[in-house]
């Protein structure tokens, strides 16, 4: 009977095992791998062993677009935490079926390419796009405010994709919190700043945290929203490494930025499980 | 009814025979949106050859689907003129027997004998490209060069090609340097040319600029003639000019690759291709300028100095990193 059971499991996770190793170690063995090469001028690769590649990262015009990356990453968590709490704590007081509805409705987002989703906005905040004849139509501002091909287009973009990143971890741990804790802390007279900051924050802390990194990780590299919705003027790193694989034919590069990235993602992860995050609750990326 | 099955059978035979026979196909391989499905399909009905039509969105990738896959894959490819060179030097086109195409007279002579194959031994010419400059005559008064567009008033008014080499040439080409030019003083002026015209810079793009013209998101643009046109037939205002201190030319080329398997229908793929009604099928759609004479839009002295004064982008080999390093600093 034993022995049938262990059959089976090896059933069960064998092709989820082969499924890792072809489609996710491999590759990125082969990224680490070729991040040691030479680039040849002709997107070829020569098989010598160089760490130069490691080495023009710090390159002064590398690090800015490194630390633009970051502040528009932080930037836009730190904009998706402000719109996730207060919804995640609203929806508390709600029914229960109208409260698994909205959820639901902050998924709705995902049956549709984010690319496409992405060229709606710019329908929306072009010059002469539905918000700005709006506004002027209705005499609310003389001239078109620039929404887009800017830093504000950048940011509407990151944060509209990747709110429900946020909103379901903070969801998640808000929904945990016992009910009880705040009815007591009304009770003894806690304003809801307070309530706030004393019991949803030191209890949702891990949520909130898994949801940053859900959120600032993709923000680093998602270069289709700088592409589209900053005009292409302003690089992150994402951006980079695509112009290493598609324009510069410079691969080895590529890689190695892309290996960097990983080492700093890996960092952020350990800081969360320093922090006493749970690793399945990251199982979302 | 024995009669009938027998009829059958015999069917049944013939038809099992007539599949046997090598199928008629051609293997092709070219820039994504550049040949109408049209012409295609008309092809495949008109020479009962299938036509198995793969895409790339640039020259790098045709050169590592190219090298990664095995010979005779593909028969016939489209690169560009540095590309031609490159593949020529790496021994991986097959030289062309222009007597196998009836059409070739077609080919308008000022387009043949380029640079990047003097004798037109391994390519010959399919559509030009040309960098241009697009602006709306009803908001911005003439532009006739690439400084014009430093004026202040054009605050953010501009779109260019997010494409480095270009963009970065132009600048080189406004300063009368040569648009291959990777001399680090003459980028680093180059750069100071971008840093003065930054703040006119609404947006690189280069999947469609056009739509900036179009939508009056910008007035100006540096666009690709065949981009530009399509803007002028939404607003006829839109004016095309071809920038007096230079632009880049981008032609790109028939070639059979090395080892093709399927040479003969090859042949008559891009003979076909060589027609008049068909090469205005494709200009209809894709208007970049068209290298068969009966076609063309433009007069034989007017293509001559199209050609002159612009300038083939040629591959830097190594030096492609300062163009990208400035294109990194730039952004």
């Amino acid at each position: 009977m034993n022995k049938r059971f262990n059959i089976e499991k090896y059933l069960f996770t064998v092709p989820v095992v082969i499924y890792s190793l072809l489609l996710i170690l491999l590759p990125l063995l082969y990224v680490l791998l070729i991040s040691f090469f030479k680039s040849d001028s002709y997107g070829g690769m020569i098989y010598t062993f160089t760490l130069s590649n490691y080495m023009e990262i710090f390159n002064i015009t590398y690090i800015r677009i490194f630390l633009k990356s970051i502040g528009i990453a932080l930037i836009t968590t730190a904009i998706c935490l402000c719109i996730a709490y207060p919804f995640a704590i609203s929806l508390m007081s709600k029914k229960e079926t109208t409260r698994n509805l909205l959820i639901k409705l902050v998924m709705v987002p995902f049956l549709m390419n984010s690319l496409i989703r992405t060229y709606g906005w710019i329908v929306l905040l072009r010059k002469n796009g539905i918000i700005n004849s709006a506004l002027v139509g209705t005499g609310i501002i003389s001239s078109p405010l620039s929404l887009m091909y800017n830093n504000i287009g950048i940011i509407i973009g990151m944060v509209y994709t990747l709110l429900p990143f946020m909103i379901l971890p903070v969801y998640s741990a808000v929904s945990k919190v016992d009910p009880n804790l705040i009815e007591a802390s009304y009770d003894l007279g806690a304003s809801k700043t307070k309530t706030f900051t004393k019991i949803y924050l030191p209890l949702t802390i891990s949520g909130a945290f898994n949801g940053s990194l859900m959120v600032f990780i993709p923000a680093i590299g998602y270069f289709f929203i700088t592409d589209i919705l900053g005009g292409g003027k302003i690089m992150i790193i994402g951006n980079l490494i695509k112009n290493q694989f598609l324009t510069a034919r410079n691969w080895p590069f590529g890689a190695a930025i892309s290996i960097f990235l990983i080492l700093m993602t890996l960092i952020l992860v350990s800081i969360y499980k320093k922090l006493g995050g749970k690793m399945d609750d990251l199982g979302g990326m | 009814m024995k009669k009938v099955i027998v009829l059958l059978l015999g069917c049944l035979l013939l038809t099992g025979c007539t599949s046997k026979q090598e199928k008629q196909i051609v293997n092709v391989l070219n820039w994504s949106s550049y040949i109408p499905d049209e012409v295609i399909k008309d092809f495949e009905k008109e020479s009962g050859i299938k036509v198995n039509y793969g895409t790339y969105s640039s020259n790098e990738e045709l050169l590592a689907k190219l090298s990664s896959s095995k010979k005779g894959t593909y028969d016939v490819v489209f690169p560009s003129d540095y590309m031609v060179e490159l593949m020529i030097g790496k021994n991986m086109l097959e030289e062309l027997d222009t007597g196998r195409l009836t059409n070739y007279a077609n080919i308008d002579k000022v387009f043949l004998r380029q640079s990047y194959d003097k004798n037109n031994d391994y390519s010959l010419p399919f559509l030009l490209a040309t960098s241009v400059i697009a602006y709306n005559s009803e908001k911005v008064p003439e532009i006739t060069d690439y400084k014009d567009l430093l004026n202040p008033a054009y605050k953010n008014d501009i779109v260019l090609l997010d494409d480095e080499r270009i963009t970065i040439g132009a600048f080189l080409q406004a300063l009368r340097y040569d648009i291959n030019d990777y001399n680090d003083e003459h980028l680093e002026e180059a750069y100071r040319f971008y840093n003065q015209m930054r703040d006119n810079i609404k947006a690189f793009d280069s999947d469609s600029p056009k739509s900036f013209l179009i939508t009056n998101e910008t007035n100006i643009g540096i666009l690709w003639n065949a981009e530009a046109i399509l803007a002028q037939d939404h607003n006829p205002k839109i004016k095309i000019v071809y920038p007096k201190s230079g632009y880049a030319l981008s032609m790109d080329n028939y070639v059979i690759v090395k080892g093709a398997s399927h040479t003969d229908n090859a042949y008559k793929f891009i003979d076909y291709l060589l027609r008049d009604e068909v090469c205005q099928k494709i200009i209809d759609d894709y208007p970049y300028i068209s290298t068969n004479k009966n076609t063309s839009n433009y007069s034989e002295e007017e293509l001559r100095k199209i050609l002159n004064n612009g300038s083939y982008i040629k591959n830097v080999s190594e030096n492609i990193k300062k163009f990208d390093r400035l294109w990194a600093k730039m952004k």
